[in-house]
């Protein structure tokens, strides 16, 4: 199949938003090469509190590459480099004197491939909490460790065997158990790497429900492949291609009036 | 030889040729295209190969096996039947010789008096009494016994060369002496007798004797000989020529060649694998025997071999002394052994588990290109070399320096030097394996720790190293089965004194340089003290066995959950 692509460089297009909703996350110029190998490119976007946000595009199209630079997980790949501008409630990200640590805790983050550490469902859900120091005592651990587990639509499921380990659950049981893992620091945006990716459609659904609830409280980001996730779960929608932000603005006006031919394109499965 | 070698050449012309036949027939059946065959004309080739060459070449090995073992027994069969004669005579003789039947009747009426003696002494042992009373007795009574067996020896042979003398010197006296000479000869001499025979006969190396009897025995080889290596070869032929003929019928297009071939691949590469695994087995049972004759001989008191806390196998250096309770309580072995191995784990676990932390985690790709190699280098160091660097360095640095702080008893070799230098030795085991373990732990994990916003030791102590613990415990376990068999460096370095101490600063020893111990220099291999060194062995070969058993099984359990 051929695509007749304009060969200059088109800039990003955005749709008006139509949200009143505070802005989280903006981003200016945001690129990243691996080794000398450009995989994201001037991107520029603001991302809305209280709402989620759906990356999509093709394979290596850098949609986990900007999610990455959120929380500033570039840092652990040593080719890794990251230049522009991140600010999550105008607070540089990408500052020499931010501590990645710190923003971690800020910035939590679920991937693929659920990935419960090798430790009962309680302590991986304590993780975070101990390492920071969140809990005085056991009883207020205790507490975040059961708040978190509830919010993640965990806790009936668990609640009997917090000192099995992590990794007897089912894998949708994992994601959420993950998810909890996440939210027990209190985090203000949580990143979701195609998190339904390694999930049966019911376990996809439930999860899906869960980003819903997720979205009164934290701002969400999530990389999917699905287009009808994308539709379900998000107020936003970011289109990337070949390492560019192509088309950004509101799910419905994406899906319903894409302006930009690649953007149709790739929402009604001609390519990618 | 030349007969065989033939035999050999004919067999592999035959298979080459059976190849040809195969192919060209698989093709003709196909009507000239390969399509329409079941399988590719070279499977038919190496088909009528296989029958044509397989069952000839192993009736070959089979006759090269146990053919020369067959025509020994053979020809000294005939010759020890034609001997019959002889041998009567020479018993009725002896049952005739009242000298000899006296000192047959002694011979028992001692070993009575021994076998007594000896219960009294053991009783003596347990109840406390007066046991070295009962040796000494048991030692004069065994001198006793020694000279009469001497005497009795005297009196057979003085009989048999009387008995044999009467025989004519024509060929069939010779030859009935020849089996005469053989029947009365114990087995190592019998063994002796078919190699000098044979020598005479086939040219197999040089005769020790060259007498009458031996050059009959060498006369009466050579027929069988001839028999056995024509009929050898004449089988072998006729076999494969039977094998060619009948899998050049079963050739048709629909034949699956290919199966059948792949069948005998399979079995070629069972039999393979199935010699590696009879080869171990049969270590293990001639370690068992000698260990169950070692027990034997100390009155199966295995309880005082695995309990007893007195080493000193020495006593008993000849088969006629009777001090054969010689102390084999193996107690301080296990503990010396224990010991190096416990300081060798303490040096190697530390040191080989952070450089493997180091290396996985934090060494850049580059550095961890180089370093790791060097690392394994150490392995490579052959463990003699470690040993003189043991005894020569590191051994008279500590006696110094335990000196300096005022213990003045210390020694060059100590188990300490022992310890630390083997511990050194499989720092490069650990890390190795641990490393790959490390590695093996998935990177989502290590990410998702990160994300948490946990640092680099953070989620080393609490997700990495949690993550990769079974696998360590596996390397740890397959290092102290490494330390437990290490023989040279303890052999230099940590002394022969069977000593049971805790403190690292005095000479142990260990199971395995004890095993070096009895069996090297001149040894009898019936006596305990030497087969002793089959039961440490057997202790030892248990040990590391289970060690092995465990650190596999917990190696795979690792696998299973993360693969």
């Amino acid at each position: 199949m051929t695509l007749d692509f304009p060969i200059d460089n088109p800039p990003t297009r955005y749709h008006p938003l139509t949200t009143q909703l505070p802005i989280k996350v903006a981003t200016e110029d945001v690129s990243v090469r691996y080794g000398g190998k450009l995989a994201l490119e001037d991107v520029t976007l603001e991302i809305p509190d209280r709402a989620v946000t759906a990356c999509i595009g093709p394979s290596g199209c850098g949609k986990s590459t900007f999610l990455r630079c959120v929380n500033r997980m570039n840092d652990t790949i040593d080719t890794a480099r990251v230049s522009g501008s991140i600010r999550i409630d105008s607070e540089e990200v990408n500052g020499r004197d931010v501590d990645p640590v710190v923003l971690r805790a800020r910035v939590g983050m679920v991937f693929q491939k659920p990935n419960p550490f090798p430790k009962s469902i309680y302590e991986n859900v304590a993780y975070g909490p101990r390492i920071h120091g969140l809990a005085e005592t056991k009883a207020e651990l205790d507490h975040i460790v059961e708040t978190s587990l509830i919010k993640a639509g965990l806790w009936a499921e668990v609640a009997d065997r917090l000192h099995h380990p992590g990794t007897s659950l089912s894998g949708g049981q994992q994601q959420r158990l993950v998810i909890a893992r996440a939210i027990a620091v209190n985090p203000e945006v949580i990143l979701m790497d195609e998190p339904c990716s390694a999930l049966d459609p019911i376990a996809t659904a439930r999860i899906e429900e869960l980003i819903d609830e997720m979205r009164e409280n934290y701002s969400l980001i999530i990389v999917t492949h699905s287009m009808a996730q994308a539709a379900r779960v998000s107020q936003m929608t970011a289109f990337f291609h070949l390492g560019k932000l192509v088309e950004y603005g509101p799910t419905e006006e994406i899906f319903t009036n894409p302006l930009d031919q690649r953007t149709q394109d790739y929402i009604t499965g001609r390519f990618g | 030889m030349q007969s065989s070698l033939f035999a050999v050449l004919a067999l592999l012309v035959l298979t080459a040729v059976g190849f040809l036949i195969g192919r060209r027939r698989a093709v003709a059946a196909g009507s000239g295209r390969a399509s329409r065959l079941h399988s590719l004309p070279n499977y038919y080739g190496y088909y009528l190969a296989l029958w044509t060459g397989l069952p000839a070449f192993v009736l070959l090995a089979l006759y090269g096996l146990f053919g020369a073992s067959l025509v020994n027994t053979l020809a000294l069969g005939e010759l020890e039947r034609e001997a019959a004669p002889l041998i009567r005579e020479y018993e009725a003789q002896l049952a005739r010789d009242d000298q000899y039947q006296a000192l047959a009747e002694e011979t028992q009426q001692i070993e009575a008096e021994a076998l007594s003696a000896r219960n009294e002494m053991f009783r003596a042992e347990r109840e406390g009494g007066d046991a070295e009373r009962y040796l000494r007795a048991l030692g004069a009574l065994t001198a006793q016994r020694n000279e009469i067996a001497a005497e009795r020896q005297v009196r057979r042979d003085q009989v048999a060369s009387s008995v044999a003398a009467r025989a004519p010197r024509t060929i069939p006296g010779v030859r009935a002496r020849a089996g005469f000479e053989y029947w009365r000869a114990p087995s190592e001499r019998r063994e002796l007798f078919i190699a000098d025979a044979r020598a005479l006969a086939f040219n197999e190396g040089l005769a020790s004797r060259n007498t009458e009897e031996i050059r009959a025995a060498a006369l009466a080889l050579r027929p069988w000989e001839d028999l056995f290596r024509w009929s050898a070869a004449g089988v072998a032929l006729a076999l494969s020529v039977a094998g060619l003929a009948y899998a050049r019928t079963r050739i048709r297009a629909s034949f699956r060649a290919r199966d059948r071939v792949e069948g005998v691949v399979g079995l070629a590469l069972m039999m393979t694998s199935a010699i590696a695994i009879l080869t171990t087995l049969g270590i293990v049972f001639s370690l068992l025997f000698e260990s169950i004759r070692f027990f034997a001989s100390i009155d199966w008191r295995i309880h005082e071999f695995l309990f007893g806390l007195h080493w000193s196998p020495q006593i008993a250096i000849r088969a006629d002394q009777v001090g054969q309770s010689g102390a084999f309580g193996a107690v301080p072995l296990f503990a010396g052994t224990a010991l190096i191995t416990l300081i060798a784990m303490l040096v190697a676990a530390p040191i080989g588990l952070m450089a493997a932390i180091y290396l996985s985690e934090y060494a850049s790709p580059r550095l961890r290109a180089w370093a790791k190699p060097a690392l394994e280098i150490l392995a490579g160091v052959p463990t003699v070399v470690y040993g003189f660097f043991a005894l020569l360095t590191v051994g008279p640095f500590l006696r110094q320096f335990a000196m300096m702080l005022g213990y003045e008893d210390a020694v060059t070799q100590s188990a300490l030097s022992a310890g630390l230098v083997m511990g050194v030795m499989i720092i490069p085991f650990v890390s190795s394996l641990s490393d790959d373990v490390i590695n093996a732990v998935p990177q989502t994990l290590r990410d998702g720790s990160y994300a948490m916003g946990a640092t680099k030791s953070e989620t080393v102590r609490h997700v990495v190293f949690p993550a990769a613990l079974p696998g360590i415990v596996g390397a740890l376990l397959l290092a102290v089965s490494r330390a437990v068999g290490e023989t040279m460096i303890v052999v230099m370095a940590a002394g022969q004194g069977a000593n049971l101490t805790a403190n690292p600063l005095e000479s142990v020893t260990t199971i395995t340089v004890q095993i070096v111990m009895l069996l090297t220099g001149d040894q009898e291999f019936d006596s305990p003290k030497t087969l002793s060194a089959f039961a440490l062995g057997l202790v030892l070969f248990v040990m590391t066995l289970i060690l092995n058993i465990i650190a596999l099984r917990v190696v795979q359990r690792f696998r299973e959950r993360y693969e």
